[in-house]
């Protein structure tokens, strides 16, 4: 749109300098690891590398680490799409509708989901074991698509409330059933929301090492977020530059998702467009 | 909207409850409801009867477990290094949360608004990297950026200032900006989607009319992403009081106790020991501390009648 | 639209109840499998090895038996614990053979998770193999045994002759008392600037480090302990603890040891180990056997000088009174899990996989010191690294933490009294003090006396 006023580019140019600065703000303190990962001889400080190697990525990238990346993803991305179609569903009606306990329940599992995962576990675990779940990556990934339910659910109802009613209402005079429209109309625009809760979800899975760590007992079946202590030795000494890559290989799968979603995160938009159909 | 268009949503969606009945809403939310009643609702309700037990993983708590009441509670009030945990908390949330990921975020989520691909995707990346990466890396990462000779201070001294002992000398100012840092990109996420949702027609009539880019974020785009702001607040407070590892593996609570949020003293004093009972009394008062935050936002964000 | 929604529901309920359906059918194959439990994690496979090793033999010599192997991947001590406390809580989860910290037993016994060995132990001929400290690692409160070790560790002096020689002390370096350290470190301050005359792990960011390798090297050097256990009381206070103290108050406030920002670190033993050593900017390191797997070939940094330039020392008692060294200990044994439906079968595996040829290749793998007379005086043993002699020798006047359940509160305020003392908030005759009162709360008056 628009009018490219002097002024307009002035702004311009102001933020994207501010968010240059910000971003070497942010990249700053990830100096040591980026060094350290191709550091063969990696200490806690952020030194040059005498000799520069992808060794330690040579290292990391095993077949059993392979397949851990492979776990945390499947745990992981089943969790969110999860806890995006669980939440949506539920938040739709507290929402939409005045429930009288819409506020007590929110709050009730909000709170709920604050309390310290090492306390949760252990019935959690009694639990499983009577049901014989121990073990199970689908019951795991259930487990952890319940942990993001609490926030999933407040997002996607705070981002709900945000979509006017008034636009499913012109769906419904054109003769779209509730959920036709909560399908046609709702959901389109709430695409952002939807991808904050995925992502949200997703990285509480991925970064998650108590849950899988207690309800699985398989290492094969062990995720990502579990097998990073590989790198750390029984007496407490740590090998940093496989670590360090290991890290980085780590984090590249939601920096990946991250650039997917990122163009609906940041698309504005207008009642003009909205309106029709 | 007129207020005829207002009273008909009221009433219609009024008759849609009652118009489907139970199921209008009892059918949505039931996959919600079935997961949090089996996976959660058992174990919250032992952790709540826990917390006034001595139970424990191992040891005679583990054996044989009994109920001691208030014991617990009166434990943890009467000791000091408790009452300076919680002190230090609200520090750091507040610091963290409220200000730092709140409004970095904000400010980051505007500024990120119709810049170019590239730009979103450079600063986006950084930002999520920092969130995504495994939290003990992240305390290494900190740890290594602050400690005596690491890359702070080794910076500061091209230019040639001084660094100091940072992990030392401000411990709690050290971790609340390595918090912010990490959890910055949730607030970032957050207010993007909210923002997504301010329709363009309304900022730009109110450029037209003259007001200025603060101005316009105000009394335009505040009130708007108002809820957003709740919502993010809160989530991102019960976030913050629940950060661990992050503290722990840069200071370790110290100097001393000195950085002592209160997970850390739960670790200290609960679950090193494997003493659920205790742990689990901690965690309440964490909880409850939350909902206080909660409450003061709530207060504070409630619209103008 | 309603009927979808009720049918995804009931899918979903359907799939969780699928789920829970699976596996009944194992309950039968239970009593014909033995279940091993152990740690393992990257840098650590010792146990795993083990297992796999004697596990064709086993089921040979046990026909209609089945070794399962349960490796838990875990990092810390505590969250290996945690796992395997919750595994032991129920009948269907709970292994047979578990891989234990000796230091565990009394409080998993006190949970009741663990079965008596005696019967086992008294028909036992190896048994007569293992040191006396090395039985007593894994004796619990009630005085039974529940545990046999598999290997051990021992803390000493390691000590880099080149920066001793230019300080002008003699190489080997025999230190025959806390003086000798002193004044050593105290020399090579003078002479040698820029190097850290002396380290011992002090504060509690470095947890047990600081009370097993720092003030517990120092107490149970002046003849006095923690623990009493021919009265079987706590012991509060005594000379030795302000000795202790004072110890480590005279370290730090010399500038002998690092300075306090730089040692009150979690991460501290990593910076020890491989940098100040490896770089030759620590003189004197206070420290235990296993450091050598940081500079092996396999690691991480490989140091292949270590031998050469680094010596080794016994840490002396405080005069040089007998038994004139003094050592640290702890160690990792195989127990038998209360609820295990196999006993027998389980303490056959044990038997097997400790018998003098396993038990010599488990601590040779896994740089442990061997608490076996036999494996001890085994060449192939003694081959494996330049200094395993001399660690194992120190198995002899060795010491055992006090297993019992008040010991890791203990810990921790040994290790807050450290920190006090060495940030110089604290004298150590308050620190001392401050320390009976803790423990005198944390056993109870009546389990605590005092030594003179």
């Amino acid at each position: 749109m628009a009018v490219t006023s002097p002024r307009r580019a002035a702004a311009a140019v102001a933020a994207n300098l501010t968010l240059a600065a910000v971003a070497l703000a942010f990249l700053a303190p990830f100096t040591w690891m980026l060094l350290a990962s191709v550091d063969e001889a990696a200490t806690l400080k952020a030194a040059l590398p005498e000799r520069p190697t992808l060794d330690n990525f040579q290292q990391v990238l095993t077949r059993e680490n392979l397949r851990a990346f492979g776990n945390g993803i499947l745990l992981s991305a089943g969790a969110g799409l999860l806890t995006v179609l669980v939440a949506t569903l539920a938040a739709y009606p507290l929402s939409r509708f005045n429930l009288r306990f819409g506020r007590p329940f929110l709050y009730t599992i909000l709170f709920a989901a604050g309390l310290p995962i090492t306390a949760i576990m252990v019935p959690v675990y009694g639990l499983f074991v009577q049901l014989d779940l121990v073990d199970s990556q689908l019951a795991t990934m259930l487990f952890l698509a319940t942990t993001g339910l609490p926030f999933g659910i407040w997002l996607t109802k705070n981002f709900m409330d945000g979509v006017p009613v008034s636009l499913e209402e012109a769906a419904w005079v054109d003769g779209a059933s509730g959920m036709q429209a909560l399908r046609r109309v709702v959901v389109p625009l709430m695409l952002p929301g939807a991808a904050v809760v995925f992502i949200f979800t997703f990285i509480l899975a991925w970064g998650n090492f108590f849950v899988p760590f207690v309800l699985l007992l398989s290492p094969e079946k062990q995720p990502a977020a579990v097998t990073i202590y590989q790198f750390f030795s029984q007496y407490g000494q740590v090998t940093l530059g496989p670590l360090a890559a290991y890290s980085i290989l780590y984090s590249l799968p939601v920096i990946a998702l991250y650039l997917a979603v990122q163009r609906t995160l940041s698309g504005a938009f207008s009642f003009a467009g909205a309106t029709k159909g | 909207m007129t207020a005829e268009a207002l009273s008909g949503r009221a009433a219609r969606s009024g008759r849609a409850a009652r118009r489907g009945g139970v199921l209008r809403w009892l059918v949505p939310m039931s996959p919600a409801v079935l997961l949090l009643l089996l996976f959660f609702t058992g174990p919250i309700l032992w952790c709540l009867w826990a917390a006034f037990t001595d139970i424990a993983l191992t040891g005679a708590g583990a054996s044989s477990p009994r109920l001691v009441g208030t014991e617990n509670f009166s434990r943890l009030l009467s000791d000091p290094a408790f009452r300076q945990s919680v002190l230090i908390t609200v520090w750091f949330v507040i610091g963290s949360a409220v200000i730092g990921q709140n409004c970095l975020g904000l400010l980051l989520a505007l500024l990120l608004r119709g810049r170019s691909g590239l730009v979103r995707g450079v600063v986006g990346v950084v930002v999520v990297g920092a969130w995504v990466v495994p939290e003990i890396v992240a305390g290494f990462v900190w740890y290594a950026f602050l400690s005596d000779e690491g890359t702070l201070n080794v910076l500061l001294g091209r230019v040639g200032l001084e660094g100091t002992s940072w992990l030392y000398n401000l411990p709690v100012m050290s971790v609340i900006v390595a918090n912010v840092w990490r959890g910055t990109a949730f607030s970032v996420l957050v207010y993007s989607a909210a923002l997504s949702e301010v329709p363009t027609d309304l900022v730009d009539a109110a450029a037209v009319d003259g007001a200025g880019p603060l101005a316009r974020l105000r009394y335009v785009v505040l009130p708007l992403i108002r809820r957003s702001v709740l919502t993010n607040l809160m989530l991102i407070t019960l976030q913050t009081l629940a950060v661990f590892t992050l503290v722990f593996v840069m200071t370790g609570g110290g100097p001393g106790t000195r950085s002592q949020t209160m997970p850390i003293y739960m670790y200290q004093e609960a679950f090193k020991f494997f003493q659920l009972g205790y742990g689990t009394a901690v965690a309440l008062v964490l909880l409850l501390l939350g909902a206080l935050f909660s409450a003061v936002y709530v207060r504070a964000l409630r619209p103008e009648v | 639209m309603r009927r979808r929604h009720a049918i995804l529901a009931i899918a979903l309920a359907a799939a969780l109840a699928a789920t829970a359906c699976g596996g009944d059918g194992e309950e039968r194959a239970e009593s014909r499998t033995v279940k091993v439990a152990y740690l393992k994690f990257g840098t650590f496979d010792a146990n795993d090895k083990l297992f796999k090793k004697v596990k064709p033999t086993f089921e040979q010599q046990n026909p209609g038996v089945t070794l399962e192997l349960i490796p838990i991947e875990a990092p810390i001590d505590t969250e290996y614990h945690t796992k395997l406390s919750l595994m032991q809580r129920s009948e269907s989860t709970a292994p047979d053979v578990l891989y234990e910290d000796s230091f565990r037993i009394s409080s998993d016994v006190e949970a009741g998770y663990l079965r008596p060995l005696d019967d086992y132990l008294a028909k036992w001929q190896d048994w007569g193999q293992y040191f006396d400290a090395a039985k007593q690692a894994g004796r619990a409160q009630d005085g039974k045994t529940y545990g046999v070790l598999m290997g051990t560790d021992t803390r000493g002096l390691w000590y880099n002759k080149e920066l001793l020689r230019k300080a002008g002390l003699p190489v080997p370096w025999q230190p025959g008392s806390w003086e000798d350290v002193l004044a050593a470190a105290r020399q090579i301050k003078a002479r040698v600037p820029g190097v850290i005359p002396f380290n011992i792990y002090s504060g509690k960011p470095m947890g047990e480090a600081s009370s097993m390798q720092g003030f517990e090297m120092l107490l149970y050097g002046t003849g006095h302990k923690l623990y009493n256990h021919d009265t079987n009381r706590w012991v509060a206070s005594s000379p030795g603890t302000t000795d202790s103290f004072r110890f480590i108050e005279t370290v730090f406030k010399e500038g002998l040891a690092p300075k306090p920002q730089q040692a009150l670190n979690p991460n501290f033993g990593t910076v020890v180990a491989t940098d100040l050593l490896p770089k030759g900017k620590l003189a004197i390191a206070l420290d235990g056997s296993w450091l050598p797997q940081s500079w092996l070939e396999s690691s991480q940094k490989p140091w292949s000088e270590w031998s050469q330039v680094l010596g080794t020392a016994p840490m002396p008692t405080q005069q040089g009174q007998a038994p004139g060294r003094v050592s640290m200990s702890g160690g990792w044994t195989l127990a038998i899990s209360a609820k295990s439906r196999n006993p027998d079968a389980a303490w056959k595996l044990i038997e097997l996989a400790l018998n003098q040829e396993n038990s010599r290749y488990l601590d040779v793998i896994a740089s442990q010191i061997a608490p076996r007379k036999d494996v001890a005086a085994d060449p192939e043993y003694l081959k494996s690294n330049p200094t395993v002699k001399f660690w194992t020798d120190l198995v002899e006047v060795t010491n055992y933490r006090p297993t019992y359940g008040a010991y890791p509160k203990v810990s921790n305020e040994i290790q807050a009294g450290m920190e006090a003392v060495m940030t110089g908030q604290a004298s150590p005759e308050e620190a001392a003090r401050d320390l009976a009162d803790s423990i005198r709360s944390i056993a109870g008056a009546d389990q605590v006396e005092d030594a003179t």
